[in-house]
Order: C-alpha cells, then sequence, then structure tokens
C-alpha cells in the first residue's frame, strides 16, 4: 500500500494551499521590508479560491460516479461528501477571515503580516485533514497543525500584555486537552491493535465485557479534549481571555474554522470508531452519546448566563460561541434513527448560519473598535447615528445570533430542535429554547446601544475599508436569503449527503 | 507472597521494576523539587526509564529516539533556558489549601478509575511482533502506509519553526 504520484492529485485542495504558503514565504524573504504586505491576502485568498474549486469538482465528481469514494493508503486520507462539505465550509471562512484581515490588519496592531497570511493556510490544512482522515494518526497530527499555528496566529501580536497572556494560556491548556485526546486513542490503539477507525469499530462491536471501562475512559479522555477544542462548556475557560488577547480576525477564525474542525473531528470518531460498540450482547454506546448530550446542555447554559455580565463585545462573542458549541453538540448527540436521520444536514445548515452571522459580527466589530481603539460594549454607542447601514448588518447579525425568524440561525436552530423533538430528546430541546431566550438580554443589549444611546465624544463617521466592507455586506445579504429560502441549502444538502459511506466509512 | 518472590524470580520483571520506580520517581520528584536544575534532572531519569522499558519491550528505535530527543535535546535544551534567561529559583508557590485539597481528591479519583479498568482489562494472548529488524519496518511505514502524516509532520514543524522566529526574535524599535 503506497502513494502513487497519481494519488496527488486527490491531495489538490491541501497541495494548492500549501503552494500558495510556499510562495508567500518565499516572497516574503525576497522582498524589501519597506514593501507593503497588504497584497499577500490576495494571493493567500487566490490559494484558498483554487483549493475550494478542486473541492466543489471532487464533489461533482463523487456524485457523478454515483458514491465512488477516493481512499487512499487505508482510509488514511478519503474523499466523502462529508470531508467535502466540511472542507468548503473551512475554506469560505478563511476567505472571509482573509479579506476581514485585509482591511483591519494594520489597526490591529499585527505587525507581522506577511507571516500572518502565511501562516493561515497551513492552519485549515489542519482543520481540512481532520475533516477528511478515518485513522487516528492522520487526524492527530491535522489537529495538532491546526492547534500549533492557532497559538502562534494568537500571539502574532508581540507588544500587547492581552495577547501574550492569551497566547500562552492558549498553547498550555490546548497542550493538555491534546494530550488528553492522545491518550484516549491510545487505549483505542491499545486494544484494537489499528489506528485505522473502521478496524477499531470492528473490534469494539464485539468486544469482551471486560473492556467495557477502558472504553469508556477513552471516549471520555478523547471528549474531554475535543470539548476543549471546539470550546464548549465546561471545557471553555479559555475562550473569552483568548479571543479578547487575539486579533479580531483571529478571533473570528476560532469560532468558526477552529470549531467545524473539531466537530468534524468529533464526528468522524464517535460515530465511526465507538458507534454500535457492544460488549458481548450489550450496546454500551448510548451513555457515551448521552455525554455529549449533557456537554451541549452544559455549553448551552453556561455560555449563555457567563455572556450576561459581560461589557467587552468580544469576550461576550466568546461566550456566545461557547453557547453555539452547544447547539451544534445537540444534533451530534441524537444518534442516527430511521425516525431522523437529518443529523449531519441539521449540524452543517446550522454552521452555515453561524458562519455568516459569527464573522459578520466579528467584522463590525473590528470596524467599529478600531476607531475607538477597544471593543467595549459603548464602542457600539450610537452606531446607528455613525454609520447607520453598518449597524443595520450589525443587527441582522444579532437577530440571527438570537434566532428571531426571518434569519438564517432562526432556521439552523428550528431544524435543530425539530431534530431533538422527533428523537424525543425533550429535555435537551427545553435547555435550547430557554437558554436562546436569556441570550436575548445580551445581544439586545448591543442593539440598545447602537440605536438608543449617542455617543457625543465619536461624531464622526466611520468609513470601512473594501473588503471588511465587502465581507459585512455579503455576511447581511446571505444571512436574511437563508432565512427566507433555507431550501436552496437543505435541498443541495439532502442531495449530497448519505448516510453511509459519507458519515460511516465502508 | 509467593506470588511477588515468583514476580521477581524473572530477571526481566526486576528489570521492569527497577525501571518503572525510575519512571514513576523521576516524575514525582519532577513535580516537588523546588530548584529547576534539580528537576530537569529528575525529568531526565523518567526519560532514561522510559526508553530502558521501550527496550524491554523490543522496541529499540524508539528506545534510541527516546534517549536522542527527550533525554538529549529537550534536556539539554531546557538547561539552556534556564542558563540564558533570568529566573527565580526556588519560587515561593501560593498557597491555596482548598484548590489542592480538591486537586488531591480528583487525582486520587482519577487514579483509581484508572486503576480498576486496567485492572478488570483482559486482552486475548497475542502473538510477540518479530522484533529483529523494527527500525526498517517503523521506516518502511513511515514511507508507504503513513506517508501523509508524514509529510504534515515537516509542515508542522516549519510551521513550528516560523512561528518561535516570530516570537523570539528582536523587533527594530
Amino acid at each position: 500500500m503506497r502513494l502513487q504520484a497519481s494519488d496527488l492529485f486527490y491531495l489538490m485542495p491541501e497541495l494548492s494551499l500549501l503552494m500558495a504558503a510556499v510562495l508567500l514565504t518565499v516572497l516574503d524573504l525576497i522582498l524589501p521590508e519597506s514593501t507593503s504586505r497588504k497584497r499577500f491576502g490576495w494571493i493567500a485568498a487566490a490559494g484558498v479560491l483554487v483549493s475550494g474549486a478542486f473541492v466543489v469538482w471532487f464533489m461533482f465528481d463523487i456524485r457523478g460516479n454515483s458514491a465512488e469514494y477516493i481512499v487512499l493508503l487505508a482510509q488514511s486520507y478519503r474523499i466523502d461528501q462529508f470531508a467535502n462539505s466540511f472542507k468548503l465550509f473551512m475554506l469560505a471562512g478563511t476567505l472571509l477571515v482573509l479579506l476581514m484581515s485585509m482591511g483591519s490588519l494594520k489597526k490591529e496592531g499585527v505587525e507581522h503580516r506577511g507571516e500572518y497570511y502565511y501562516l493561515m493556510l497551513p492552519a485549515t490544512i489542519g482543520g481540512m485533514i481532520m475533516a477528511s482522515s478515518a485513522d487516528l494518526i492522520t487526524l492527530f497530527i491535522g489537529l495538532e497543525l491546526l492547534s500549533i499555528t492557532s497559538y502562534i496566529l494568537v500571539g502574532i501580536r508581540k507588544k500587547h500584555l492581552h495577547a501574550n497572556e492569551a497566547a500562552f494560556k492558549y498553547v498550555v491548556l490546548g497542550g493538555i486537552a491534546t494530550a488528553f485526546i492522545l491518550y484516549g486513542m491510545s487505549f483505542l490503539y491499545g486494544l484494537s491493535g489499528s489506528t485505522n477507525l473502521a478496524h477499531i469499530n470492528d473490534a469494539l462491536q464485539g468486544m469482551d465485557p471486560s473492556w467495557t471501562a477502558i472504553v469508556y475512559i477513552s471516549f471520555i479522555l478523547i471528549l474531554a479534549g475535543l470539548a476543549f477544542k471546539i470550546a464548549a462548556a465546561p471545557f471553555h475557560a479559555w475562550a473569552p481571555d483568548v479571543y479578547q488577547g487575539a486579533a479580531t480576525p483571529v478571533a473570528a477564525y476560532l469560532a468558526v474554522v477552529s470549531k467545524a474542525a473539531g466537530i468534524a473531528m468529533l464526528l468522524r470518531i464517535a460515530y465511526n470508531a465507538y458507534y454500535d460498540a457492544s460488549s458481548g450482547t450489550q450496546p454500551i454506546d448510548d451513555p457515551m452519546f448521552a455525554m455529549i448530550a449533557v456537554i451541549a446542555a452544559a455549553a448551552m447554559i453556561i455560555g449563555n448566563t457567563a455572556a450576561l455580565r459581560q461589557t467587552n463585545v468580544k469576550r461576550l462573542l466568546a461566550l456566545s460561541a461557547v453557547a453555539n458549541s452547544g447547539y451544534l453538540l445537540v444534533p451530534v448527540s441524537l444518534q442516527l434513527s430511521p425516525a431522523h436521520a437529518s443529523n449531519f444536514a441539521e449540524i452543517y445548515f446550522y454552521f452555515v448560519a453561524y458562519l455568516l452571522m459569527n464573522i459578520g459580527a466579528f467584522a463590525v466589530l473590528a470596524a467599529v473598535s478600531h476607531v475607538k481603539g477597544q471593543s467595549g460594549l459603548d464602542s457600539f454607542a450610537g452606531l446607528y447615528y455613525r454609520a447607520p447601514f453598518t449597524a443595520v448588518a450589525m443587527l441582522l447579525f444579532i437577530l440571527s445570533l438570537a434566532g428571531i425568524p426571518i434569519s438564517a440561525g432562526f432556521v439552523g436552530k428550528f431544524y435543530i430542535l425539530t431534530g431533538a423533538v422527533q428523537m424525543q430528546a425533550y429535555w435537551l430541546a427545553a435547555v435550547m429554547i430557554l437558554t436562546s431566550v436569556i441570550s436575548y438580554y445580551y445581544y439586545f443589549r448591543i442593539v440598545r446601544q447602537m440605536f438608543l444611546k449617542t455617543d457625543s465624544s465619536a461624531e464622526k463617521r466611520i468609513t470601512l475599508p473594501i473588503p471588511l466592507a465587502a465581507v459585512i455586506w455579503f455576511c447581511a445579504v446571505s444571512t436574511v436569503v437563508l432565512g427566507i429560502f433555507p431550501q436552496w441549502l437543505l435541498r443541495p444538502l439532502a442531495d449530497l449527503f448519505q448516510v453511509f459511506g459519507d458519515l460511516f466509512i465502508i | 507472597m509467593s506470588s511477588i518472590t515468583q514476580f521477581f524470580s524473572s530477571s526481566e520483571h526486576v528489570i521492569f521494576f527497577v525501571l518503572a520506580l525510575g519512571a514513576i520517581s523521576g516524575a514525582v520528584f519532577m513535580i516537588t523539587l523546588s530548584k529547576l536544575v534539580h528537576m530537569i534532572l529528575s525529568l531526565a531519569v523518567t526519560f532514561l526509564s522510559l526508553a530502558g522499558l521501550y527496550v524491554l519491550l523490543n522496541a529499540e528505535f524508539v528506545a534510541f529516539a527516546q534517549v536522542l530527543i527527550y533525554a538529549g535535546a529537550v534536556t539539554i535544551l531546557m538547561m539552556f533556558g534556564i542558563m540564558l534567561t533570568k529566573h527565580e529559583d526556588a519560587e515561593d508557590k501560593a498557597k491555596r489549601p482548598r484548590h489542592r485539597m480538591l486537586l488531591g481528591v480528583s487525582i486520587t479519583l482519577l487514579f483509581a478509575v484508572l486503576f480498576l479498568a486496567i485492572q478488570q482489562l483482559s486482552l486475548p494472548a497475542q502473538d510477540a511482533l518479530q522484533a529483529d529488524n523494527n527500525t526498517e519496518a517503523i521506516g518502511e511505514q513511515l514511507f508507504t502506509l503513513h506517508v501523509i502524516p508524514f509529510e504534515l509532520v515537516s509542515l508542522l514543524l516549519t510551521v513550528a519553526f516560523i512561528g518561535s522566529i516570530i516570537v523570539a526574535k528582536k523587533e527594530a524599535e
């Protein structure tokens, strides 16, 4: 079993990002110090676009060949619609973050702008590998590539005290979370003798009853580590500090792309290694999915209540991201059944809505906080009078985040909720509704600042850099369009995705 | 009692016992000692004992990598780190008795859970792997079956390298 030169074609999405990164590194070394690094953003964005084009090509290719999945090196790398759709999502997130960075990096105080652009690409490669592998080793390396690059991106503003603190916390806590994941994986390898998820599943399906405890321990360790990576409570304590310390585009990247990669890896491991694990005749995977449900509930409750007291918008958005991890984990925790097999569509739709509203909100924050040099709640004061269109866009994002009808966020939440009710997880649905109502309070505090407060100190109007304005408008319009016509995304998703072959590896 | 004498009658078991004791005590001393240099030396003891355990398991290549990278590079790097930076020897620890008690309880619980789970475990007997040429076998696996993660690791190292340069380099004011 070896990699042929012709197989490299299937790695093109990752390779094109890598080539862009290498090109930028070389350019950064050649160009004199005085040359602006702003154009680097466009080269990086071009790399992302090329990579996205390959992913779309593979998507149509697989569909045309009626589920011909491409598997390299015994599942070490696989291309299926699960991988493709998550890759496309992460690439879209990266592209928007890059555009957002072009308009705001300088004012954010990021001095190493060249490095910033070519570090973001390897981070995305790591995330893509996490979505498109079914082998523990490859998954782990992808996770580390994403994590280590994120640590650097958080700490890239060397002269900011907050950034230093954030980067240090993130490295230490992230390292511990990684160790948990690796420890959990080591048990799986020890029991099954393989790092391949399909082989592990074979071993767990007919396992000896004496294995039960150790299998649970391995699952808890992996779940705890991944919950840290996606900032789900009670493993979320790093999130507010890190988001606050990181430059705004980096915070948006962590909130969207890192989270998608973490959820993708959790889905792969939970549904491919542990699903249907049973000792003798006793199935033991139900308590595992119940654990995910508990983490989902904890994230919704803790994230939303902790956000009530925040006056810093970045910390507030970080805690709202914690709550959103909770919403996203709800469909993960609901197992598949003949009555309900749309888990993936629920997750993916909410992810798209989340990408639009969250990147939009972070982009508005980046635009607003520069003017006053901080990210307190009062930096939104009187925004409607200073920049009416931006304020309206922010209103749309907030409506979507809070889950008010005619926004993508509402449809996504509603869809997840119906799924939970169908699977009779009523308590989870109740927690979801209650915490959403709680969240109105802190989301609408921002609205009140924008429309009801007038800020006498900052009279001057805000003018937005073009890439930043483009990001805000793209996100705002798509949020509304997806809110009114959700079937535009849902129907292709239902068409594309098959539970067997895409979610379950065969 | 007889089972203990039986255990120690095999030389392999005695070596395992000594090495395991070294690994654990090194780790414990690493946490409890207060001078940085002492901490690093006890860490080196742990690393070397682990290398010994690997040899016992017929994993010579891993053992050598352990000595070269952990006992060699990591320990020496830490030594340099201490020598090149200002640091305060034997810093006072903030005393938080409740915090420490909670930690103690949860660590004991974790140990109990892991211990019981491992005690309970019964693994099917497997044939011992042929170990005459495990370096070659590892190399072959790295460049065939696991070549994608292998290449990714090289990317990871590049990224880490760039990152450490960003963090460490002196800025022109």
